[in-house]
């Protein structure tokens, strides 16, 4: 398009036709103040505060909201145009308190700011402040609206950004205000406590509630969330080295631009609890007691290089952490793999549904190619399958609802309950749990009749369609609607907003941790390769890691059967490379996974474990039988930043620093890596979780070497080529291809269909005539370590009720708010419930991560994804209302 | 819903098959809630939110929408309507103070209802005795010249009656 030129101040300059002037002068280095205006935010020219003049008319104008033309002269500082801005200002200052003065937006106010900057300091105007009460009943969001400007980009964000839309201007004139539906305070409208609002609003009408600290903090630095797989980018402020707030960052091209969620805001609270290990423990006397380093590191060299000798590298078993940096676990896995010589590593992750995927992903030769969250706004067609991200990656969740609200991408979601997409779908389809499969085959089946897929796609990319279309061609529609529940004619309409598209699937731990996963993805990768919606990065498989660093994770090899970028353990050649690489033998054992490694124990064969990071002890189902395991250990070693219910058994304590407290990278859901630093000093004598590994694996024999964070990265770029990219300074590179499809026509192999067979029947009891289903909530994550020792989130809610339909409680003679036992064959946990209307009977969901995460206590331990285990998600089981009496 | 207007069960299934008259487009949301409050004399929360289910709005932008016109009410009218005239006499000779004073003695402001759903109040224009000014209107009984004093009187009035008639609903049933 044809550049247009202008004149601000006097200066020429060149601007895109359709940019605001103030877009023009931004970004040619002329700076014009604004309020209501946000770079993430449609401009709606609220405030004035952004006028210029028109040289040649004299008409002054809102430069956020009035498009360049040929030959405009501008200016941006005239007398003119600095008076009426005076005056705007004195009027805003008019109608402001006097609390500005206190106030917790402190210096970082805009509208402070601006005054400042045309020297408005008395107004000289009758002040007439519109007083309403302060709103802080939630732990979260303070609102004091009398400082409103009514500049409205709260209201936006809450509508464009992040498409709750709880809160919009009402009433009019002097006291219109933002506000919810009939004005009820925030917890009893449809906000979901992102703070998102907060972050975007100019003034201290909308601050958070911070327990710790009012007032700016004195440095601020950007990290990335500690929480889910998104990876949001964000800066924490400090003050004398504690976090005391977060706020999305405030650089470009982030994950999450200026949005997080309620996790990512608030819940980083635990980051300065008095459960935060500080020193090092040994277990002496039966007693954990304070240690040094220098001993407890000895101690553990000791012991693991004692027990591998007396009893094989077999014995030993290590668990590294999803929530830990690329560089800590690709270091971990090293020293398991090398000095250890044992291949018995895994990490939580993996344990928590990632190993589904990876079951699913060697057809690909090794990872489902990431495919990018931004390019789910202009998706051809999204299909959600076992997933809520609302409530479990919400920026997904936003991501998603963008799509739907402002392009109209058309969004298919399958899920027994209606979720927090629905509203927001094309299509709802109510299948029933564990059905997946089938209906993906079903839709398969159908697009096939129709003729409806990529032939060139299958021909240059893979094999085995003859075998799978006979099996579509054949298979039996009539039986999938039965199993599913489905009306044929809904999978027919989801067939009809299919046809001839590019599907982006997103899938969460609805299929990753169910019985059937490892089948619903095989079925979904067939469908994705059948309509060719998998490999350029634009459309494909989006799987929903729920930790942080689940994926790198994995990238980096600590899993058991895989190597790092993804090689399988049992594949010859690979073994070679890294027998290179690290001057060793490799044992081609594939390794035990998590689960296996408590099994081993309880039979007395796994001698020794390592933890690093993760709390197996709260996040694994039959807990009672873990903790017999790990008492039948002769050493356990947990490194954490939490004292934790694994950390009281363990022999030997390690205080490891947490992710704010140290440099490192995560590398997202969708391939993005982002390299970052600490924002703040460990705690007390803590260390980061790769300095502690570094020292060990020091004293273990390999003196010789420099494990330090950049020789470490050096490493990392040159032996796994999909992270050639990985930075030493902060900020973001992408994965690059693992897989065969990128290369599919060079040296990539071509993917295979897989046949094509029904769904397992569900698991039937008589004494448990209800299906449990574990669910998660945005207020938590995982098993709840952290987020329950978050003050703001376990000040806001006890919650963690069960949902019933209103069939199943009426038959159970149940009403809202009575106390039940929900028991399986495994467990039992007392929960109050919760009369759903949208939930189909025979359902009960409960929520995990409560309560020490006890509903896991509820389903068997095995691992989710092999052939036989009924998976982490759903298990038989019944009610029974508990009388006042019992309790 | 815990809210002290919530509407009544069938309230609810008249508007939700009302509704069902109307197109699913945003444009509508005027008229709809002109139904509801016409039917309905005022728009509970529950109104508010099946409008906005029906038009796959956000319940907020519904009611942002509707506060900005003076029509509609939030709050359902009490069991003794109170309109104050603030027509040009009747606002020359003070009809704001009165106002005022059944606000402050109330607790609510106009257009709005007391949590017991005894008394609401509501600000109109000439009735059509300016000679009486200031006026004010309370359950189809005009009341000229009110003073501060006699607001007083007028609430205590119908409080004493709604003691009296609760005791004597006690002694029944204790007979
Ligand atoms: S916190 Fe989030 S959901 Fe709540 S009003 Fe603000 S933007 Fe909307
Ligand atoms: S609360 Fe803040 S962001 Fe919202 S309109 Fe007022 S000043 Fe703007
Ligand atoms: S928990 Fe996930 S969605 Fe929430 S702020 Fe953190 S990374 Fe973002
Ligand atoms: S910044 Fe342009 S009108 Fe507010
Ligand atoms: S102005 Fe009040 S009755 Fe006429």
């Amino acid at each position: 398009m044809e550049e247009i030129t202008l004149t601000i101040n006097g200066k020429k300059i060149s601007a895109r036709p359709g940019s605001s002037i103030l877009d023009a002068a931004t970004e040619n280095g002329i700076k014009i103040p604004t309020l209501c205006h946000h770079r993430h935010l449609t401009p709606v020219g609220a405030c004035r505060i952004c006028l210029v003049e028109d040289e040649k008319s004299g008409r002054i104008m809102a430069s956020c909201v009035t498009p360049v033309s040929q030959d405009m002269a501008i200016r941006t500082d005239s007398p003119t145009v600095r008076r009426h801005r005076t005056n705007i200002v004195r009027l805003m200052m008019a109608n402001h308190p006097e609390s500005c003065i206190v106030c917790s937006r402190g210096n970082k106010c805009e509208l402070r700011q601006v005054a400042a900057d045309l020297g408005v300091g008395i107004t000289g105007l009758y002040p007439m402040p519109y007083y309403r009460g302060l709103e802080q009943a939630n732990p979260f969001i303070i609102r004091d609206l009398s400082k409103c400007i009514l500049c409205g980009r709260c209201i936006r964000a809450d509508h464009e950004l992040v498409v709750v839309g709880a809160i919009d201007y009402n009433l009019r004139g002097f006291r219109s205000r933002p506000a919810t539906a009939h004005d009820m305070p925030l917890e009893k409208s449809e906000c979901t406590f992102c703070g998102t609002c907060v972050s975007l609003c100019p003034t201290g009408a909308l601050s958070i509630g911070n327990p710790r600290y009012v007032g700016s903090p004195e440095k601020e630095s950007a990290t990335v969330c500690g929480f889910c797989g998104v990876g949001c980018t964000l800066v924490m402020g400090s003050v004398d080295g504690q976090v005391v707030e977060t706020n999305p960052s405030h650089e470009d091209e982030t994950v999450n631009q200026s949005t997080l969620c309620v996790r990512g805001h608030f819940a980083h609270d635990f980051l300065n609890v008095k459960e935060r290990l500080t020193r090092p423990l040994i277990r002496k006397g039966g007693e954990l007691s304070p240690s040094t380093w220098e001993e407890a590191l000895n101690l553990i060299s000791e012991r693991l290089l004692s027990i591998k000798k007396t009893h094989g590298p077999q014995s030993l078993g290590l668990y590294g952490s999803s929530k830990c940096t690329n560089e800590e676990n690709y270091l971990f896995q090293r020293i398991a793999r090398s000095l250890l010589e044992t291949n018995n590593v895994d990490n939580g992750g993996n344990v928590n549904g990632l190993s589904t995927m990876n079951a699913v992903a060697q057809r690909l030769g090794g990872s489902i190619p990431p495919a990018r969250l931004s390019a789910l706004e202009d998706a051809e067609v999204i299909l959600v399958i076992g997933a809520d991200p609302t409530q479990s990656l919400p920026v997904v969740g936003y991501f998603l609802k963008r799509a739907s609200r402002n392009n109209g991408v058309p969004m298919i979601v399958a899920d027994p309950r209606k979720n927090g997409l629905v509203p927001f779908a094309s299509l709802w389809l109510p299948l029933s749990p564990q059905t997946d499969s089938d209906l993906i085959h079903a839709l398969a089946a159908i697009l096939y009749k129709r003729e409806a897929f990529d032939a060139r796609y299958i021909d240059r990319f893979t094999q085995g369609f003859d075998l799978y279309q006979k099996g579509l061609a054949a298979f039996d529609l009539g039986r999938a609607s039965r199993s599913t529940g489905l009306e044929s004619g809904l999978m027919e309409e989801a067939a009809d907003q299919l046809q001839g598209k590019k599907i982006a699937f997103v899938v969460g731990q609805g299929v990753l941790l169910q019985r059937n996963g490892v089948q619903t993805m095989h079925a979904l990768l067939n469908l994705a390769l059948m309509t060719g919606s998998l490999g350029d990065q634009k459309r494909g498989i989006y799987i929903l890691a729920s930790e942080n660093n689940g994926i790198g994770a994995l990238d980096m090899g600590c899993a058991p059967g895989f190597l790092p970028g993804r090689g399988l353990v049992t594949d010859e050649a690979r073994r070679e490379y890294w027998e290179r690489i690290w001057g060793v033998r490799l044992s081609p054992d594939p390794g035990l996974s998590m689960v296996r490694m408590v099994e081993e124990a309880e039979k007395g064969n796994l001698k020794a474990l390592y933890v690093m990071g993760e709390n197996p002890l709260r996040g694994f189902p039959e807990i009672e039988r873990v903790r017999r395991a790990f008492q039948n250990l002769e050493f356990l070693v947990v490194q954490d930043i939490l004292s934790n219910e694994t950390g009281a058994l363990a022999d030997v304590v390690l205080p490891g620093a947490a992710f704010s407290e140290k440099a490192g990278s995560f590398t997202n859901l969708e391939g993005r890596i982002q390299s970052f630093e600490s924002v703040v000093l460990p705690q007390g004598e803590a260390k980061p979780d790769l300095e502690i590994l570094a020292q060990l694996a020091y004293r273990m024999g390999q003196a010789d070497q420099d494990f330090s964070l950049l020789k470490i990265r050096r490493e990392i770029r040159r032996v796994i080529p999909a992270y050639s990219e990985l930075r030493d300074d902060p900020g973001q590179s992408w994965v690059t291809e693992m897989g065969d499809l990128g290369q599919a026509d060079e040296e990539g192999h071509p993917v295979e269909f897989t046949p094509i067979a029904f769904a397992a029947d569900r698991l039937r009891d008589d004494t448990y005539p209800l299906e449990g289903i574990l669910t998660s909530t945005r207020l938590h994550l995982g098993s709840g370590t952290r987020t329950g020792l978050s003050a703001r989130i376990t000040g806001f809610s006890q919650g963690g009720d069960v949902e019933l339909s209103f069939e199943d409680a009426a038959r159970l003679d149940l009403v809202n708010g009575d106390q039940v036992r929900v028991s399986s064959k495994y467990g039992a946990v007392a929960r109050r419930v919760r009369v759903k209307k949208d939930l189909p009977f025979g359902l009960v969901y409960i929520p995990v991560a409560f309560y020490g995460n006890e509903a896991r206590q509820l389903v068997a331990l095995t691992q989710p994804g092999k052939e036989e285990s009924p998976g982490w998600m759903q298990v038989s089981v019944k009610v029974e209302k508990i009388e006042n009496n019992e309790q | 819903m815990d809210h002290e207007f919530s509407a009544d069960e069938e309230t609810l299934k008249d508007i939700a098959s009302e509704l069902t008259r109307f197109e699913i487009k945003r444009s509508n949301v005027i008229p709809i809630l002109q139904m509801i409050q016409e039917r309905h004399a005022y728009l509970a929360p529950e109104a508010i939110r099946m409008v906005a289910e029906h038009l796959g709005m956000a319940a907020c932008e519904v009611y942002g929408v509707a506060t900005f016109y003076n029509q509609f009410r939030f709050q359902p009218p009490g069991k003794h309507q109170i309109k104050v005239c603030l027509g040009t006499a009747c606002h020359v000779k003070g009809g704001d103070i009165i106002l005022e004073n059944f606000e402050r003695k109330l607790g609510i402001s106009e257009g709005q209802t007391t949590p017991d759903r005894e008394f609401s109040i509501d600000r109109v224009a000439c009735v059509g005795c300016c000679a009486l000014a200031p006026v004010a209107i309370v359950d189809e009984t005009v009341y000229g010249k009110v003073a501060p004093s006699k607001v007083e009187g007028l609430i205590l009035g119908f409080e004493i009656e709604k003691e009296k008639e609760e005791r004597r609903k006690q002694r029944d049933e204790s007979n």
